[in-house]
């Protein structure tokens, strides 16, 4: 998995790339940790290039959602391939996830 | 990297990958397992759908199963008959009550951060047994369309 930040205004892109699996969500967590620790409150995380992900890469992403929610902030997701979109469905994630279809729609959400 | 008790069978269409409790040690062997049934032509959907229940058996197996005992071992089998494929997945810890998982879909769990991986196994599979009190779970996905419960993953 890779992760790549852009700035647009106030708003932190993260822009994830593979898989994210229990081999590599401590290395996803690390970098919500230093956005966190920036105090960014607005983080649109970019599923583009996502292929797959696993439990242990959903619970990371609730561990943001609360972290974020507790100081304040919001989390967005958008560019969910459709089996990876299944998955939050299933789970039921999309309920408590901001799931957007666009990135204009979740910058703008933000 | 790889070094394991690695056994891979072949035998009209059964075979099997066995591991030590090590989690760096998983997607070498679901990498092996998966290439084992690029040529049944599945859905892509079908395909993500078993590499994530495998990968999720595994990472429990290893996880809660073995509680990482590096010196206990995980076993997977798979066997693929005319309209199923059935993978068995083993370890050699005590077992778990799999319906003391609570639900990690009900809105008063969503956001914990355990317990999503049975449920998704469940979720995903057709016909999901575990046995030896939880410290196996044997898990079929119909690969006939006619015989699948498909689609589980749309279920409200």
């Amino acid at each position: 998995m890779n992760l790549k930040e852009e700035k647009r205004n106030d708003i932190t892109i993260c822009k994830l790339e593979g898989e994210i699996t229990i081999n590599n969500s401590a290395e996803l967590r690390k970098a919500f940790d230093l956005i966190i620790k920036r105090n960014e409150k607005k983080v649109l995380a970019d599923f583009t290039a996502v292929s797959y992900i696993d439990s242990s890469g959903l619970a990371t992403l609730i561990e943001m959602f609360q972290r974020l929610k507790k100081i304040g902030g919001r989390l967005r997701f958008y560019g969910l391939d459709q089996k990876i979109k299944n998955i939050f469905e299933v789970t039921k994630l999309h309920k408590l996830f901001d799931i957007c279809d666009t990135q204009e729609s979740a910058l703008k959400d933000l | 990297m790889f070094k394991l008790v690695n056994s891979l069978h072949f035998l009209n269409m059964n075979f099997s990958e066995r591991i030590f409790s090590r989690l760096e040690l998983i997607p070498d062997c679901i990498e092996k397992l998966i290439k084992k049934i690029k040529h049944l032509s599945l859905a892509e959907e079908e395909l993500f759908d078993i590499k994530l229940c495998l990968q999720e058996a595994l990472v429990n197996a290893v996880k809660h199963g073995n509680k990482f005992d590096t010196n206990l071992e995980v076993e997977c089998s798979i066997e693929v008959l005319d309209d199923r494929l059935t993978i068995q997945v083993k370890d050699q810890g005590a077992g778990f009550d799999e319906q003391a998982v609570p639900c990690p879909a009900h809105t008063e769990n969503l956001t914990k951060t355990s317990g999503r991986g049975v449920y998704l196994i469940k979720k995903l599979m057709d016909e999901v047994k575990y046995f030896d009190r939880g410290s196996g779970v044997k898990m079929t996905k119909f690969i006939n369309k006619e015989n699948s419960r498909e689609p589980k993953r749309r279920e409200a």
